[in-house]
């Protein structure tokens, strides 16, 4: 930290004041927002807290001017926010920087037009951040991290500032993707049903209203919950449109969106190219897709166990899990494409015995029992059309399409 | 300042109240920033919605303070207000009309500060004998008036020769307490002595005269000239001008509290008001400051306001501070977490509210109304027990627990291996694990011991099928484990897995449980068979469920015994969709897991056909078509099945779900 005079000190801390009042006076939103942006680490805002770090009295310049006296609530905690943030107490940080929060929330409140949306959107962002550095700080100081929870409370106070109608609706749905990020970083998705709820059913405002990029996190969000739920054509639809409307340079944006719609358009057998899945390093897949291409049950075992940390934190795992069944179809097929070529009219009838000498190929130990109960299934969630005879322990596939594409629909349940 | 923080909220509440009662003419000019207001509405909505006790406490408080005929009521206490406002200043004075009204709005609120439950009010409720207490009622009015303190000065300042509102109500708390017209000549004379020497040494406008000790009737002036701290501190900011009120302990006795008097309305208050006894000991107390509290004759009493489990205080406390945070005039969380005792401590606001609080508190609890104490401190209260008796029935506790009913750690180490051997029923069993586990929660005993309680707990409601008992402990063994307990961590990592998948059907959960087991835990063969369940619960692989059903290590059955019938009714559908034109009924039986013996083998004793009847039986109540075969073999014909298959209706099914409950359970208890 460089020397900073006292007059220095001063001097940067009455450009904070003036530039804030300015900000609110003119109601200028852009300039308003660079001033609560705590962890982005502006030129501005560091040298601003090493001021404070020097020039103790802030809350009396504060004091003595009209102009910066009724921000005070809002200002001197932020401050204090600043400099502890500077000097690395995040902790202090995170705290002074909610009670600013609040104090500007009631501020907010009463501006009429949505003018100050950008700094709540930076504060928004911020309490986040600083909530999720608190918590680590407290983690590692083996004190349970509970500061993330306490801004997402926040944040569903914010959303209710917003929620109502008029100019400010259209924020609503950035505090909604925060939220979203925390609830899942704390795994309490189920919080996010109130909210989902707030935004899709108001009727005095449109879905298509929002900002862009808000629009394109919510249908993320919103598309994983429905994995969640297996809820595959929702998942899809929802994941779709992130997709498409993600901005294409945002390469790990489209990463992340891929990587739970790969898996959910798989459940729906439609599968990636592999140029794909190279473009942007998903190639944990590739093992997955190539199972269900040849009916490699060992493949996709063994590449579920492989990768099976990585699919259990992003929540995909048991979706993949379900491929099986879709593999199984695929090798039953192989052994009727192959038996039509020797015999056609002996094609429909596949022998149980058949199938488990081909998984013995696979070096998958099943006994007759077992896969009589997996055709069973396969008959049952009409994967394979057709009957199995259990005298004969055959079985008998429908002379006509035996093996029914999905073409984007899911496996009956 | 962090420590000096939670009071905010209290006053918020005041200004929100105040407002309701459409008396805000005289906050409006005051204060600057017209966005406080709504905070404590804020607040109030989030009280309503996050708790319901509350809400009737304060009710109840509504009612028991409005009514008050005081030995001298609030129009009399109000005209001497008013003689000493004229006294002592030319200042607008409250007519006597306002006053009492004012009280109506003011009380509730006051009571809904119960929802930050003070460990503190009991002693209040007691201190306050019941000649306080109504004098009480007639000073109600000042807590509204001391909203926001800088506000307050401001406007003292601002109009000069106005004296603060909380100098007022200190005045009015101190002409309430006195008995007859010597008492109040000698009051006035002392309280006109105090306004002077405030007034020369410049402290009237700083001094935070809600905090301020009232002097001893007796004209001994004993006012404390250091209790006010705020002499020293002139800042002109809202929040620091509310800091010296925290910086004083809460816990310090008010001196004029001295339970001495007795009025006429002793006995309409006495019902719910301390016994005797207990207000001697409290008089005893009042001469210790702080350390007073660890007093252990205090610790059972005080614990009754705290007959809670800590972990529902803890959960309440997380709510409290989610709606003081919402404050925005609050700064409230500083040190919430880390210095929790202290922070309440030093805390919350004015001691009169929280004597109103404690009114209502020790009402409440006298009527069963479950109050939060999250404040407590627990190592003062915990109890050590003295009990010799192994077997003890349970009984939810409603009062602080008595040492001489709790068992120490020793006995009720004997009680467990009684439990364990004794050839009693679940019911008996369980009755007693409860008191045990009881015993241990208000001792804080957490050790093997307490791993070893809630485990055989959780293993006799599972053989039992006592799911909500077997939840419970399964969510205590969680923390348990978490604190670095030893126990058979694996054994129950399985059953909790299990238990997400039989029951949660919330693959979130599923993920989550999945993704937290370790390497070392995926090998543990309980777990291993968990896992392999899930999967055939996931695939609805029903010959692998079953065979998993007859290899299942622990009490893995129980819980799978759970999903059996599930699971069967799925496989049986399944089958009528893919089996034609028969299945035999032997076959299902076999992969069903109603009969041990394979189908093929052609061993058929007794056992077997048992089986085979049983399974038929539950086809039939299932609404499969059961034909006989060429042979004379049962078989199903699946496709006259597939459409006629229905789930019938438990035949134990009780009305409140519970079939533990069932009134004929109750009548097969055996007397203990």
């Amino acid at each position: 930290m460089a020397y900073m005079s006292m007059g220095e000190a001063h001097r940067r801390i009455m450009e904070y004041l003036d530039r804030f009042s300015d900000a609110v006076s003119s109601q200028d939103g852009a300039s308003f927002k660079s001033l609560f942006a705590v962890s982005s680490n502006s030129h501005f805002l560091l040298s601003l807290a090493d001021a404070l770090n020097i020039f103790h009295d802030a809350p009396r310049l504060l004091k003595n001017s009209d102009n910066y006296s009724q921000f005070s609530d809002i200002i001197l905690p932020l401050f204090r926010s600043l400099q502890s943030y500077r000097q690395s107490n995040l902790l202090e940080a995170y705290t002074a920087f909610e009670k600013a929060a609040n104090a500007f929330i009631q501020e907010f409140r009463n501006w009429e037009s949505a003018w100050a949306m950008e700094a709540l959107y930076a504060i928004v962002y911020d309490i986040r951040v600083l909530a999720e550095k608190a918590d680590r700080e407290l983690a590692s100081n083996g004190k349970s991290p509970e500061k993330l929870k306490g801004a997402g409370s926040f944040l569903m106070k914010v959303f209710g500032v917003l929620a109502g109608k008029g100019s400010k609706r259209v924020g609503a749905l950035y505090v909604t993707c925060q939220l979203f990020k925390i609830y899942f970083k704390l795994g309490t998705v189920h919080l996010c049903r109130s909210v989902i709820r707030s935004i899709e059913t108001a009727r005095i405002f449109d879905f298509e209203e929002f900002p862009k990029r808000d629009k394109v996190t919510y249908m993320y969000y919103t598309g994983r919950l429905e994995v969640f739920n297996e809820n595959f054509p929702a998942a899809d639809h929802k994941l779709s449109y992130a997709l498409e409307h993600c901005n294409p340079k945002s390469e790990a944006n489209i990463r992340m969106i891929l990587k739970h719609l790969i898996p959910v358009k798989l459940s729906l057998g439609i599968l990636p190219t592999n140029r794909l899945l190279e473009k942007y390093s998903l190639l944990e897949y590739s093992d997955i897709v190539q199972a269900l291409r040849r009916g490699d049950l060992r493949l996709l075992r063994r590449a579920l166990q492989d990768h099976e940390d990585r699919f259990l934190r992003s929540g995909v795992y048991l979706v993949l899990e379900k491929l099986e069944l879709q593999v199984y179809q695929r090798l039953v097929k192989k052994i009727y494409i192959i038996q039509k070529q020797k015999d056609p009219s002996k094609a429909h009838q596949v022998k149980l015995e058949v199938i488990i000498k081909a998984l013995k190929w696979l070096e998958i130990d099943m006994d007759v029992e077992e896969v009589e109960c997996i055709m069973a299934i396969l008959i049952y969630k009409n994967l394979m059309k057709g009957y199995f005879a259990h005298k004969s322990k055959v079985v008998v596939l429908s002379k006509q399409d035996p093996f029914p594409k999905l073409n984007g629909k899911p496996v009956n349940s | 300042m962090p420590s000096f923080q939670p009071a905010a909220v209290n006053s918020g509440d005041h200004d929100g109240y105040w407002k309701h009662g459409g008396q805000s003419s005289q906050i409006h000019h005051t204060n600057p920033i017209p966005p406080n207001y709504q905070s404590p509405l804020d607040l109030n909505s989030s009280y309503d919605k996050f708790q319901d006790q509350p809400t009737t406490a304060s009710s109840e408080g509504a009612n028991l303070h409005l009514p008050p005929p005081p030995p001298y009521p609030p129009p009399a206490t109000a005209q001497q207000v008013n003689q000493m406002t004229m006294q002592t200043a030319p200042s607008p004075s409250l007519d006597t009309k306002r006053v009492s009204k004012l009280q109506i709005p003011t009380n509730p609120r006051i009571a809904s500060n119960l929802t930050f439950g003070q460990p503190k009010t009991e002693k209040d409720s007691s201190t306050s004998s019941p000649a306080v207490k109504t004098a009480y009622i007639a000073v109600s009015l000042p807590n509204p008036s001391e909203k926001v303190p800088s506000n307050d000065a401001a406007n003292s300042i601002l109009k000069p020769g106005m004296f603060p509102k909380s100098l007022r109500g200190y005045c009015e708390r101190a002409l309430a307490r006195c008995k007859d017209e010597k008492q109040m000549a000698a009051c006035q004379a002392v309280m006109k002595e105090m306004i002077t020497k405030a007034t020369a040494d410049g402290t009237l406008y700083t001094r935070n005269w809600d905090m301020e000790p009232l002097f001893l009737i007796p004209d001994e002036d004993t006012v404390n000239k250091d209790g006010s701290p705020s002499s020293t501190n002139d800042s002109s900011l809202p929040k620091y001008k509310r800091s010296p009120r925290r910086t004083k302990s809460r816990w310090e006795p008010l001196p004029e509290d001295s339970p001495v008097l007795v009025s006429n309305d002793t006995v309409k208050y006495s019902s719910w008001l301390p016994n005797q006894k207990d207000r001697k000991l409290v008089a005893e107390n009042k001469e210790n400051k702080e350390d007073g509290l660890r007093n252990t004759k205090f610790s059972p009493f005080l614990q009754r306001t705290s007959n809670k489990a800590p972990q529902r205080a803890f959960k309440k406390q997380r709510l409290a501070d989610a709606s003081e945070n919402g404050d925005a005039s609050s700064d409230s969380d500083k040190e919430q977490k880390n210095n929790h005792f202290r922070k309440r401590n030093a805390g919350a606001g004015n001691l009169y509210n929280r004597r109103a609080s404690a009114l209502v508190l020790s009402k409440g609890f006298e009527d069963g109304v479950s109050k939060a104490v999250e404040d407590i401190d627990w190592d003062a209260l915990t109890v050590k027990g003295t009990c010799q008796e192994i077997e003890k029935r349970y009984l939810r506790l409603t009062s602080a627990p008595d040492p001489a009913t709790v068992r120490p750690e020793e006995v009720l180490e004997k009680a467990l291996l009684m439990v364990q051997n004794s050839p009693k029923n679940y019911l008996y069993k369980c009755d007693q694990l409860k008191s045990i586990r009881q015993d241990l929660t208000v001792q804080r005993i957490r050790n093997h011991l307490t791993v070893k309680v809630y485990e055989t707990h959780a293993r006799l409601a599972l053989e039992f099928g006592d799911l909500p008992e077997y939840n419970q402990c399964q969510s205590q063994l969680k923390t348990l484990y978490a604190e670095g307990i030893e126990g058979s961590y694996m054994e129950f990592a399985a059953y909790n897995l299990l238990c997400v998948i039989m029951h949660a059907n919330n693959n979130r959960d599923l993920l989550s449980s999945m993704s937290r087991l370790s390497l070392e835990a995926k090998k543990d063969e309980a777990v291993k068979h968990a896992l392999a369940v899930r999967a055939a619960v996931t695939s609805g692989n029903y010959v692998t469920f079953f065979r998993l059903y007859k290899a299942a290590p622990n009490l893995n059955t129980c819980l799978m015994d759970l999903y059996v019938e599930k699971m069967r009714f799925k496989a049986v559908t399944c089958m009528c969709r893919s089996y034609r034109p028969t299945v035999p009924v032997s076959y299902i039986s076999q992969v069903l897991g109603f009969s041990n013996v394979a189908a093929t083998s052609g061993v058929s004793d007794e056992k077997d056909t048992d089986a085979l009847e049983e399974c038929s039986e539950w086809l039939k109540a299932h609404g499969a078509n059961i034909i006989a075969d060429n042979s004379g073999d049962m078989v199903v014909d699946t496709k006259a099945s597939s459409t006629s298959l229905f789930v019938p209706e438990p035949e134990d099914a009780v009305a409140h779900g519970d079939a533990n409950l069932a009134v004929n359970d109750f009548f097969a208890r055996p007397p203990l």
